[in-house]
């Protein structure tokens, strides 16, 4: 790791370390993903703003897949036990992963999680992470797609505003589309926004209310 | 939270750091951020004078190198600078990972890191450089 030692006459020296503090998260985020891979399993990382609707979609999408596929949900940011019921209630595994520093989930704790559950029956693992806007994007967690979500409630310069964010994801999630004209949001506005982030990156609008667009992120997330 | 969480990891690899060698006094920790990352630098130092008071890093200085970013784009081979996003109603200019030749999607292939580059010390008297190797 060191490379070189300088020695000056008054006992200073200057190491080079070269030490990336991404790196070791990198490396356990690429085990879990083998761990993952050997047991044919798919997880789906999970982001976005506190309220975004995270909980809800993946509540959504559960009951739509549970009966086709083996289904364990990670939860990272349960704020209530109302969140926590509302996939409990679904019968499939869940696991609860508090975090120390409530930043962000890292590779270690998501490693931590897997060797909790019975790993043979599944197929899906969902995975919320914490809803903060800038730090989970720099800790891969070993998941096959990461679905950033957005709602419409958060505005509509939300993306500009974060646009790191989206550099890493997969699938983009604009929920709440319920809500857009009441909120004087143009949703075809924030999908022009991502795409000149990201351009072709899969946008999909969604409502937990009314069930727009589920069916297109249920299919869109099997296929990856 | 972002800056407080990569200022803890800087401080605690330092410390371990000083925990296998002969140091005494920690004078600079010089970090290389990538553009990427979106470290605010002025709360990373606010961070790190925070967290290393009553530590042998107390009072070391924080020096921060910006690392700019370089994308790749797998269809046509560009490859240098990403294309900002100038109108982005934020008050720098938004790097983005769209093709300024062909509009594709790029790979960041630097930029996106965040490093401990070099530490400067005041060891410890009787230590030889030579015995410090660490791994
Ligand atoms: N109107 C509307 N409300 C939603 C939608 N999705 C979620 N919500 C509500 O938004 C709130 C926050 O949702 P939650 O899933 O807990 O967000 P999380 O913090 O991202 O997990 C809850 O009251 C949900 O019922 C939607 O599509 N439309
Ligand atoms: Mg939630
Ligand atoms: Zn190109």
């Amino acid at each position: 790791m060191i490379q070189t030692i300088e020695a000056s006459p008054d006992e200073i020296y200057d190491i080079e370390l070269e030490h990336s503090l991404l790196e070791a998260n990198a490396k356990l985020a690429k085990e879990n993903r083998a761990l993952l891979d050997r047991h044919g399993i798919a997880a789906i990382d999970v982001m976005g703003a506190i309220g975004s609707g995270k909980t809800t979609l993946i509540g959504s999408l559960v009951g739509r897949l549970k009966d086709r596929l083996g289904i364990a949900v990670l939860n990272g940011d349960a704020t209530t036990s109302t969140d926590a019921d509302l996939i409990a209630g679904q019968n499939v595994p869940v696991v609860q992963i508090a975090t120390v520093n409530g930043c962000h989930l890292d590779a270690n704790l998501v490693g931590k999680a897997l060797r909790k559950i019975d790993l043979a029956k599944l197929k899906l693992i969902f995975i919320e992470n914490i809803g903060n806007l800038i730090c989970p994007a720099e800790f891969p967690l070993g998941s096959k797609a990461r679905v950033v979500v957005v709602s419409v409630t958060e505005g509509q310069y939300m993306v500009r505003k974060h646009p790191h964010m989206f550099f890493g994801a997969d699938v983009v999630v604009i929920n709440k589309i319920d809500l857009a004209s009441a909120m004087e949001v143009s949703v075809a506005d924030l999908i022009a926004d991502v795409h000149k982030l990201k351009p072709g990156i899969k946008v999909i609008p969604t409502s937990c209310k009314n069930g727009a667009g589920l069916d297109e992120l249920t299919s869109s997330l099997l296929a990856v | 939270m972002h800056e407080l969480s990569i200022a803890s990891s800087v401080v605690d690899s330092v410390l371990e750091f000083i925990d296998t060698h002969e140091v005494k006094k920690v004078l600079t920790v010089r970090l290389a951020v990538g553009e990427l990352s979106y470290v605010e630098t002025e709360q990373l130092r606010f961070c790190y004078s925070a967290i290393t008071q009553e530590t042998a890093m107390e009072n070391s200085t924080l020096e921060i190198e910006s690392v700019a970013a370089v994308v790749v784009c797998p269809q046509c081979d560009y490859r240098g600078s990403p294309k900002y996003w100038e109108d982005a109603l934020s008050a720098a200019p938004i790097p983005t990972l769209e093709c300024p030749h062909c509009h594709s999607t790029v790979e960041p292939v630097q930029g996106h890191d965040c490093a401990i580059k070099t530490i400067q010390f005041i060891a410890c008297a009787d230590e030889m450089p030579g015995n410090r190797r660490k791994q």
